[in-house]
């Protein structure tokens, strides 16, 4: 192997371990797995707007936003929004997402990404993180789903007013916010 | 003279609990704090990880004060959370100048501290005595990493 490809093949593997769905790139295909273990497709999930939002069963700001999620997910998807929720802590099983989803009462699946290989690609740090994704698979918002855990002090929605903009067909004025919550708990780095 | 020195003993936790911070009290605290080696830690009462690190922050602000170095913490608690975070403060026995973030934007005050900081917790920022930021530790981290870091710098 010559010295110029070895450097190729050297800057390729980072490239691939870096975050791979930015912001204004595009969503290649993915799989994420339902709480029986089968996996299911992004193709198979997708609308022509797409929410991916990462979430945790023990995480209290994530917890905050449970009723908040279960309104966003009535509030949109007679719209044809779609949502993809995932949880990619390790240390929570399919088991405890599927208790914990009927305890709160979530009127969405929940889907499991195993080895946060999923969390990897978009570099999703927190719980709860979200990223719109429009119909030419491109991430149009990044960032948190309002600017408050405490609904009485909210002063921005930053995902209600991408999906507002994006489904009027206008670009996303604030397209990146700060998630904040827990981190997501990783297990072995995914390459 | 008397409103650096208030600058110093407010937030001391004990004499006046958890006084909130904006990013303009946040630079102010950097400026009034040069000639130590300052780490700024991050937390909220929610954040596990952070729960762990304090006691351990605690005792390493205990075993390096009397060599310049001093640990400042900032809950990122709601202010219905403040009297949680103030008893987590005292159960953990840390005594350093203690804060709540409370800005008008969240991402211009997380901005302000690094443009790169997503805002996770735990987030560690370590100040030189010249009061440049010189490292982060964002998430979980090895305090065995972080000291070496302090003590190159005292």
């Amino acid at each position: 192997m010559n010295r110029n490809l070895a450097i190729l093949l050297l800057v390729s593997a980072f490239v691939l371990s870096a975050q791979e769905f930015k912001l204004g790139s595009k969503v290649t295909d993915f799989s994420v797995q339902d709480l029986d273990g089968k996996s299911v497709s992004f193709a198979s999930l997708r609308g022509p707007i797409t929410v991916v939002t990462f979430v945790s069963v023990q995480c209290p700001v994530s917890n905050g936003y449970n009723q908040r999620m279960n309104a966003l997910f009535k509030d949109y998807t007679p719209k044809d929004v779609k949502f993809i929720f995932v949880n990619a802590n390790r240390n929570e099983s399919a088991s405890d997402v599927r208790s914990h989803a009927q305890g709160v009462g979530f009127v969405f699946p929940v889907y499991k990404d195993a080895g946060n290989v999923l969390a990897d690609r978009f570099d999703a740090q927190v719980t709860p993180e979200s990223y719109v994704i429009d119909s030419a698979g491109i991430v149009r918002y990044h960032g948190s789903i309002d600017d408050s855990q405490n609904e009485a002090r909210i002063r921005a929605r930053g995902l209600r007013l991408a999906l507002d903009a994006l489904l009027a067909g206008k670009p996303v004025a604030v397209a990146e916010t700060k998630a904040f919550g827990c981190t997501i708990k990783r297990g072995r780095k995914s390459t | 003279m008397m409103r650096v020195l208030a600058l110093f003993l407010l937030p001391v936790f004990g004499a006046c609990a958890l006084p909130t911070l904006d990013e303009a009290a946040f630079q102010r605290l950097v400026e009034a704090h040069k000639g130590k080696v300052i780490l700024y830690d991050f937390w909220a009462t929610w954040c596990e990880p952070c729960r762990v690190e304090l006691p351990q922050l605690a005792r390493l602000e205990a075993k390096l004060r009397s060599q310049g170095f001093e640990l400042i913490t900032i809950s990122a608690d709601e202010p219905e959370q403040a009297a949680d975070a103030e008893k987590v403060l005292k159960q953990f026995a840390v005594h350093g100048p203690v804060y709540r973030k409370q800005a008008k934007d969240d991402d211009r005050f997380i901005n302000s501290i690094d443009a790169k900081w997503s805002g996770a917790l735990p987030a560690l920022f370590l100040y030189d005595k010249a009061g440049q930021k010189v490292r982060s530790f964002i998430g979980e981290t090895d305090m065995g990493t972080v000291e070496a870091a302090i003590r190159k710098l005292l």
